[in-house]
């Protein structure tokens, strides 16, 4: 490559999923979303990862693993794939919001479409960017998947009026382009990278989070988040949650006050409940 | 891209077109064909028989649910399936959720994997590889690649700064490039 040789060393450990700098992460996912060339630099460094894999071959499995794959397949009825199309389903925790999983299940899948928090999801977003154009029956599969949401989200018989409305808001506040949004990210830094985003509307005081590899809290124990207020009064409470077995979880508060002008957020661990001051240390902050 | 390697692709596309429509004798071919690329590479990074059967079962079954995860057009099976391996393998290493989809990014390379000899040829040239690059250079590649190492961890186990790390795995990486030009 030749245009962006700053990047040249990043591109190599992402490829191998072996960067660990959120801000260097950041910067240069960033950056691929804008530059073709890196693009395809990266996918050429992918390619040259797998010839990596190679040296590894050579050991066949077992008989055994062989008949057990195909006893697995004759057992299994065919599907059509949209209809299997799995859904992370993430854990909530809210002091007074409990969605059915129906819900979770459009919220993160809308979630999911809109933010792209993931960083696997960012991957696929870049590439199918790039083959948009040969994927028309992918996205009229997904036009029609979104039919079927927003018939879903319309139709009282279908799913519970309140928790529709419950939907409709989050989704308000997803597409919001007035709302505070803020990135969280682990301190220290781990891998995979813990992340939390915010969406924060001053106005009614709603406070929408969204967490994506963060691991399971100790026991008896949850993750707080604060309202860091701009006028550098003392964080406030706002809102506790668990993620569930894959890291993922959504929540949404809202602050006793509207109104409030906030400078940032952090997350804490505390006991079940919450607390109305936060126990140190502050496990996740924003992004740099 | 030759014609043999046209001829290959074309097997794969053919393979994956008989499962869409459900033969299965398409996947047990598919599986005689490439369980050892698959094997492999989560044998050698979890360093455990079963745990290793369990990312070829894991795989396979994902790809004969969904079939259209892999498009023959944009690259070839072999390494596909060898970097899922790789990445379903680091996951497991890690204690974290094997993802539920196997819908990755494509792979393009023109090396020929299809067929027993081209496999072996081709292996036989990365190690070829492989050995060729200074100790130091290898080990970094081999620490980030099969044991799921960031750059960080291995400048902590090396004591390496962390800009060398980052130039090693980044040469060693254009030396395969390079060989398979």
């Amino acid at each position: 490559m030749n245009g962006h040789p700053q990047y040249a060393e990043a591109l190599a450990l992402y490829a191998l999923g072996a960067m660990d700098n959120a801000q260097e992460l950041t910067e240069l996912e960033a950056h691929l979303g804008t530059c073709g060339e890196c693009r395809r630099e990266l996918e050429s460094l992918r390619a040259d990862s797998a010839l990596l894999a190679l040296s590894a071959v050579g050991p066949k499995p077992p008989d055994r693993a062989r008949q057990r794959l195909l006893s697995a397949i004759a057992a299994e009825p065919r599907v059509e794939r949209r209809q299997r199309r799995p859904i992370v389903i993430g854990r909530l925790r809210s002091r007074w919001l409990s969605f059915a999983p129906i819900t979770v299940m459009l919220l993160l899948a809308i979630f999911s479409l809109l933010l792209g928090i993931n960083l696997r999801n960012v991957q696929r977003e870049v590439r199918q960017a790039r083959e948009r154009e040969r994927q028309l029956h992918e996205q009229l599969a997904q036009a029609q998947h979104a039919q079927e949401i927003l018939a879903m989200l319309t139709d009282p018989s279908a799913m519970q009026l309140a928790q529709a409305q419950h939907a409709q808001e989050i989704l308000a506040m997803l597409t919001d382009p007035t709302a505070m949004r803020v990135k969280l990210v682990s301190t220290p830094q781990t891998r995979p990278q813990p992340l939390i985003q915010t969406i924060y509307k001053p106005e009614n005081g709603h406070i929408l989070l969204m967490a994506n590899n963060c691991p399971m809290p100790p026991s008896n124990k949850v993750y707080e988040l604060w309202l860091l207020p701009a006028n550098g009064g003392a964080p406030m409470p706002a809102g506790t949650f668990k993620p569930d077995a894959g890291g993922n979880g959504m929540m949404m508060h809202p602050m006793e006050t509207a109104g409030i002008a906030a400078k940032g957020f952090a997350v804490t661990i505390e006991n079940e409940g919450g607390s109305q001051t936060p126990t140190p240390p502050i496990v996740m902050a924003p992004a740099s | 891209m030759s014609g043999s390697q046209a001829a290959d692709q074309k097997d794969d596309a053919a393979l994956i077109a008989r499962m869409r429509a459900g033969e299965q004798s398409a996947m047990a071919d598919l599986y005689d064909r490439y369980s050892g690329v698959v094997y492999g590479v989560a044998l050698r990074v979890l360093a455990s028989t079963t745990a290793a059967e369990d990312v070829v079962q894991e795989i396979f079954l994902q790809l004969w649910r969904n079939p259209q995860a892999f498009d023959a057009e944009r690259g070839r099976l072999a390494p596909w399936l060898a970097v899922i391996a790789r990445n379903r393998a680091i996951d497991h290493l890690r204690k974290r959720p094997m993802e539920s989809d196997i819908d990755e990014l494509p792979i393009s390379t023109g090396v020929d994997l299809e067929s027993d000899s081209a496999q072996k040829l081709a292996i036989e040239k990365v190690r070829g590889v492989l050995a060729q690059l200074p100790p130091d250079q290898r080990k970094a590649l081999e620490m980030a690649y099969f044991e799921g190492m960031t750059h960080t961890e291995i400048a902590g186990k090396t004591g390496e700064p962390l800009g060398t790390i980052k130039t090693r795995i980044r040469t060693g990486l254009l030396a395969l490039r390079k060989a398979f030009a």
